[in-house]
């Protein structure tokens, strides 16, 4: 079960230059480094709400985190204590970044009913958002597949066990 | 049932036929590319990883296939900073151990220099840790940008994995292009109809007599902005033309593709490339897409109903220009623009930054004498890289900066400040437009 706080609503197609800017991926390859900017020209009061909450929650119109594939974008909102995103939709290169790095996805068509400071309950077994401030739930989709990876934390183990068979078999 | 593009290369990788909507375990891959940016965390995190793994197995770290593995430093080179430098260093040296090859600096940007080497051919599966990799779809391959943590585990073991064949949306282009209109014109006004969002999940393939008829540079510049509707990639057929742009390049085999008939489409869309004309698209995003003759009113609109993506634009006035990126900086391009150049002057208030895609077409331009148009002109010719379109090298902006650029995004601060504003345009809208002090026609120079 998460649990966490709406500390940001956004429109649509927030691009993942908003998130992170360009110039700062190549400055280190730490991925806590990019937090410190996070939203830094498109909100930059972002991480000062973050820091006030233990988990935060987005909330997002449709298309979040479109454009670059940077997976820093990824880590910035991690590093920011962000436990979930829900969104109406997600490109793919975003969605498959968040498979790959634990930090679950949640698709909802009307986000309506979510506003800035609700306290959730995201149960992604039940698909279900319980929205404690306002006393509503809210039902979604998640394919399996998905919904394990997100709580196996990301891809690696699967991956290392693929590459532990290629490696016996080469011998 | 007949299959579109991405059904039968993704079939042949799978092993078996699938359909759009099939999830596919484990996809083995063909071809795999890094650039400055992620290739350096990149080859940290194959040691991280699975360095144990390998190690248990007494092996060193060794990448999948060292023959379908490229590094290309362009982001951000000749290196701006230590950080940068010491990241080109680490490709190097990653590259000796392992017997891959990686470019020089200046040698140009990864989505033009691998289709260049002929190391892209129809069939292929490629991933590069680039969101524009879906530039390479114009040579009948299936490309798709993906994060540093997937191009690691491609690199350990030369799969991607958990992959959802996509659904597919045809857009048929026929006619041809008028005067001063190019491939850039139509992609703009594909996504101004699409919207940011509006080939979502989908991969945009793109036919027609149209295409049949376009160029290899025209081709890539179209695949490349797919992304800019969030498409899953853009991909084309592999016709005559491309054939012949890989014979005596192709470093594979070349096998002709193209999608049958009774193909499943997710949706369709004709374009007629006779109808259209110039197209800008106005800060902050490529979606913002006008006809050129409508600048004015489009001007009105920003300021009457401005949002955070459509912020006002208060006039038509440009402070910069950058002629360059993977979009629009190959040889064709510059050909066209600098037909648009001859004769003319930078205007005195614009900085005009022009670079070539690649140290190949740079060569090219300047035996041909279409650098020297440019220099002469008063514009900054620079080394091949991304330039101003990364917003950290070359032409950054400033806070009143208005710059229109033949790349392909115009987010709010890519280019530098956040108050800047960014137009997007074909090579010879952007240059008409460095002459002119303002956003121009170009048919008049043509
Ligand atoms: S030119 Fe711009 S869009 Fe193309 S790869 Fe470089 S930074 Fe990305």
């Amino acid at each position: 079960m998460l649990t966490g706080a709406v500390t940001s609503v956004f429109g649509n197609d927030i691009n993942t230059d908003d998130i992170i800017p360009a110039m700062y991926l190549i400055k280190s390859d730490d991925p806590e480094y990019f937090a410190t900017y996070a939203f830094v020209k498109f909100d930059p009061d972002f991480r000062t709400r973050c820091l006030k909450s233990q988990a935060n929650i987005i909330v997002a119109g449709k298309n979040f985190a479109c454009g670059s594939s940077r997976e820093q974008a990824v880590y910035t909102l991690q590093f920011n204590r962000v436990v979930c995103v829900i969104a109406q939709s997600f490109p793919d290169i975003f969605y498959r970044n968040c498979l790959a790095n634990g930090l679950p996805l949640v698709t909802l068509e009307d986000t309506s009913g979510l506003a800035l400071d609700d306290q959730l309950e995201i149960d992604l077994d039940a698909g279900l958002i319980r929205n404690r401030t306002r006393n509503t739930s809210h039902q979604f989709q998640m394919k399996t597949d998905d919904r394990r990876t997100f709580q196996a934390g990301g891809m690696t183990a699967r991956v290392r066990a693929h590459l532990e068979e290629i490696l016996t078999r080469q011998g | 049932m007949g299959q579109t593009l991405v059904e039968k290369i993704v079939s042949r990788q799978a092993g078996r036929p699938v359909s759009s909507g099939d999830t596919i375990d484990r996809l083995p891959i063909t071809k795999l590319f890094f650039n400055d940016v992620i290739g350096p965390p990149a080859i940290k995190g194959l040691a991280n990883l699975f360095g144990e793994t390998f190690k248990r197995h007494g092996k060193p770290v060794q990448v999948f296939d060292r023959r379908r593995i490229f590094f290309i430093p362009d982001h951000s080179v000749p290196a701006l900073s230590v950080e940068v430098a010491e990241g080109v260093d680490l490709m190097e040296a990653f590259g000796r151990e392992q017997g891959v090859k990686v470019y020089r600096e200046g040698d140009g940007i990864e989505h033009v220099v691998l289709i260049e080497g002929g190391h892209i051919v129809p069939w292929d599966i490629v991933l590069g840790t680039d969101s524009h990799t879906c530039t390479n779809g114009a040579m009948g391959a299936l490309a798709f940008g993906v994060g540093t943590t997937e191009g690691v585990y491609a690199l350990a073991t030369g799969h991607l994995y958990d992959f959802v064949v996509p659904e597919t949306i045809r857009f048929e282009l026929t006619g041809t292009f008028g005067k001063g209109v190019y491939s850039k014109d139509l992609i703009l006004h594909v996504i101004g109809k699409m919207g940011a969002g509006g080939c979502s999940r989908r991969v945009a393939e793109f036919v027609g007599d149209g295409v049949r008829r376009m160029s290899m540079d025209a081709r890539t510049t179209i695949c490349n902005m797919a992304v800019e509707m969030s498409g899953r990639t853009g991909i084309m057929p592999c016709d005559e033309t491309l054939g012949a742009y890989l014979k005596g390049r192709a470093q594979w085999p070349v096998e002709p593709i193209e999608s049958d008939p009774d193909a499943r489409y997710a949706d369709r869309m004709t374009v007629d490339l006779s109808s259209l004309e110039p197209m800008i698209s106005f800060p902050h995003k490529p979606a913002n897409a006008t006809p050129v003759s409508r600048v004015e009113e489009m001007i009105a609109r920003s300021q009457a109903q401005p949002t955070p993506d459509f912020p006002a634009v208060t006039s038509d006035r440009i402070t910069d220009a950058f002629l360059g990126a993977c979009t629009n900086a190959r040889y064709e391009d510059l050909v066209e623009a600098a037909k648009v150049m001859r004769g003319h002057k930078v205007h005195p208030d614009v900085s005009f930054v022009v670079i070539p895609a690649s140290r190949k077409v740079y060569e090219r331009a300047m035996d041909e004498g279409i650098l020297q148009v440019f220099i002469k002109a008063g514009a900054n010719v620079e080394s091949s890289n991304c330039g101003p379109c990364f917003g950290s090298h070359m032409g950054v902006l400033s806070r009143n900066a208005q710059m229109i650029s033949s790349s392909n995004r115009n987010y709010q601060g890519r280019m530098g400040s956040r108050e800047a504003r960014i137009f997007l345009a074909s090579p010879a809208t952007v240059t008409a437009s460095a002459i002119e002090g303002r956003l121009a026609d170009p048919r008049k120079y043509l």
